[in-house]
């Protein structure tokens, strides 16, 4: 067992796919009681990441401890501590979220006087009781999810790993996983929450590192990512035949940014007081601004400033 | 030892045999549960050969009379091995792809993530395929045995064909498990079962050996099948003697151990490859 206090430590983790590196290179020290988003679009390396912390995918190169174990010498110690509810909510649809529960029991050596309590005190927990016995197929998205947390729970694991646990929920769902996550948190459960949704990153993570093509391109606190951004972005929509015009304006009130497709984007070097001298130089460039709206530093912004694009399921 | 995560307790090494045990028979009271909660998965494995019995039977009566055919009461009473050995083919290609289907959808993963034997997941699976093998052959011959077709072995004879029955079906499963673990498709696992289909056709399943000739009795002599029906069948015509035992049990226990050798084989070159 390694004496570091930290539940998570990966040090220059890297993970091939064939010729493709999946996981370039990637450092992480989560704290105990941290709540640690690891935040990316579709494809960055996350999933992957943690399919190595939780010792589903052996590294490449470089080395990982969780709870205290080294990820590839003691797998079954670091199992026997750790929570992880994977991506797509794999479960039997033809079984009760009750003997779900009880079969997970007996693969984490619960005893067998404690199996039914346990099983009990999750499904209560996660709201399930009343569908408890009502067999998975028959569930909502949402209910699959708080069952996959329910199972990911019973043995009351010292570090949780969330895969996209709000992927495809609808806001009410997600909401209540967040309350649940923030629940299991205060309770004193280090957690590492994998997601490509900015508002999830931010509400509920202590720190975050941003992940694309493989490599952390940012960490740290969400408020001081975004401090370190600076500027607001001012976002315009323009007639595509003005574009050209509107961008040789934008580009005196400071640094373009990368926006969706259709809008131009600018970080406002004088803030939004000089919003007033955008709107009036581009009228008098003949641009007629279809729509205008101030953002102020976002992780988008973030991510847009750190990789040069801006984040899919960025506004979900 | 155990370990303490909060309040609840651990069981680990300090049981490890018993808590393996524990695991795989959970994990073979899941893949039953899920068999009995499929009845539109299963059923063509019950009734499919039944109606093929009933039909070879009524079909084929009169070639009882053929030199080299054994003396039997009827074509159904020939035929009784042979659709114990069908319908456990059968059945076993649905476990299998069961298993496939859990590593296409990610279940094996959250059974990979667990602090389990490896090996226990693949042995969970193929013991729930086992007991629907041993369901299936007492169900056969209960269906079937008053056709006119009485087991010269008795209640005993019976007895040792349903074990036989199960463990074909331990075997085959593992064989279909493997191509399960190979190829993570339920697609590729059903696509095998033609050619079990076609390896039932060129055996002694339907016609004794003894009347064939040609290429197809040379396939025939060489088809493991031959000998998996021949072992039950000597049961049921020649009696519970050492013989008619030894051959019911011995070829597909041989088979079997082969078979679960190799999924094992396949399960470790898997997880070595993640």
């Amino acid at each position: 067992m390694n004496s570091s206090a930290d539940p998570i430590v990966a040090q220059n983790l890297v993970r091939y796919f064939g010729d493709v590196k999946a996981v370039d290179g990637i450092n992480i020290t989560v704290k105990t009681g941290e709540i640690f988003g690891f935040l990316g679009p579709n494809g960055a390396g996350k999933s992957t990441a943690v399919r190595m912390l939780t010792t589903l995918l052996r590294p490449t190169s470089g080395t990982a401890t969780v709870a205290g174990f080294d990820v590839a010498k003691h797998p079954d110690e670091v199992r026997r501590r750790i929570g992880v509810a994977l991506q797509d909510a794999a479960i039997d649809p033809l079984m009760t979220g009750t003997e779900l529960l009880r079969l997970q029991a007996v693969l984490y050596g619960i005893p067998q006087a404690h199996m039914k309590t346990r099983a009990n005190e999750l499904l209560e927990r996660v709201g399930l009781t009343a569908a408890a016995d009502r067999r998975v197929g028959t569930y909502s998205g949402g209910m699959r999810r708080r069952l996959d947390l329910a199972l990911a729970l019973i043995h009351q694991p010292t570090v949780l790993f969330l895969d996209e646990p709000t992927t495809g929920l609808d806001p009410m769902s997600r909401m209540s996983l967040w309350e649940e996550v923030r629940r299991l948190n205060n309770e004193g459960t280090t957690v590492m929450l994998t997601t490509q949704y900015l508002e999830e990153a931010d509400q509920l993570a202590d720190r975050i590192a941003i992940i694309d093509a493989g490599k952390i391109v940012r960490e740290g606190k969400p408020q001081d990512l975004k401090a370190g951004v600076g500027f607001p972005t001012l976002l315009i929509t323009v007639p595509f035949d003005q574009t050209e015009r509107a961008k040789a304006v934008l580009a005196t009130f400071g640094d373009m940014r990368p926006t969706a497709e259709g809008s131009l984007g600018v970080g406002l070097r004088g803030g939004v007081t000089v919003v007033t001298d955008v709107v009036r130089k581009l009228d008098e460039a003949s641009v007629r601004v279809q729509h205008l709206e101030i953002n102020e530093p976002s992780l988008d912004d973030v991510f847009a400033e750190a990789t040069g694009h801006r984040l899919e399921g960025a506004k979900a | 030892m155990t370990v303490a995560t909060s309040n609840i307790v651990i069981e680990t090494t300090a049981h490890s045999r018993q808590l393996s045990m524990r695991q795989t028979i959970a994990m073979a009271k899941r893949s039953t549960i899920e068999l009995a909660r499929q009845p539109a998965l299963i059923a063509p494995s019950m009734f499919f050969p039944i109606f093929f019995a009933v039909l070879s039977a009524s079909s084929f009566s009169k070639t009882t009379a053929i030199p080299g055919f054994p003396k039997v009461e009827s074509f159904m009473q020939f035929a009784l091995a042979s659709t114990i050995v069908q319908g456990v083919l059968f059945g076993s290609v649905t476990g299998a792809a069961a298993l496939a289907t859990d590593i296409e959808n990610g279940f094996f993963d959250r059974l990979l993530l667990a602090p389990t034997t490896r090996t226990g997941i693949l042995l969970g699976r193929l013991a729930g395929s086992a007991l629907f093998g041993l369901f299936q052959s007492a169900f056969f011959l209960t269906v079937l045995v008053p056709f006119n077709a009485p087991i010269s072995g008795g209640i005993p004879g019976a007895l040792v064909m349903v074990l036989s029955g199960g463990i074909v079906s331990l075997a085959i499963g593992a064989i279909m498990s493997s191509v399960a673990i190979r190829t993570g498709s339920a697609e590729a696992v059903q696509g095998a079962f033609p050619l079990l289909f076609v390896l039932l056709f060129f055996s002694s399943a339907f016609f004794p050996r003894e009347t064939m000739s040609g290429a197809y009795k040379r396939i025939a002599d060489i088809n493991p099948i031959s000998y998996l029906v021949e072992g039950l069948r000597a049961l049921v015509l020649e009696g519970f003697t050492f013989s008619a035992v030894v051959r019911s049990l011995l070829v597909p226990t041989v088979i079997c151990a082969a078979a679960i050798l190799f999924a094992l084989k396949e399960l470790r070159r898997k997880l070595a490859a993640l």
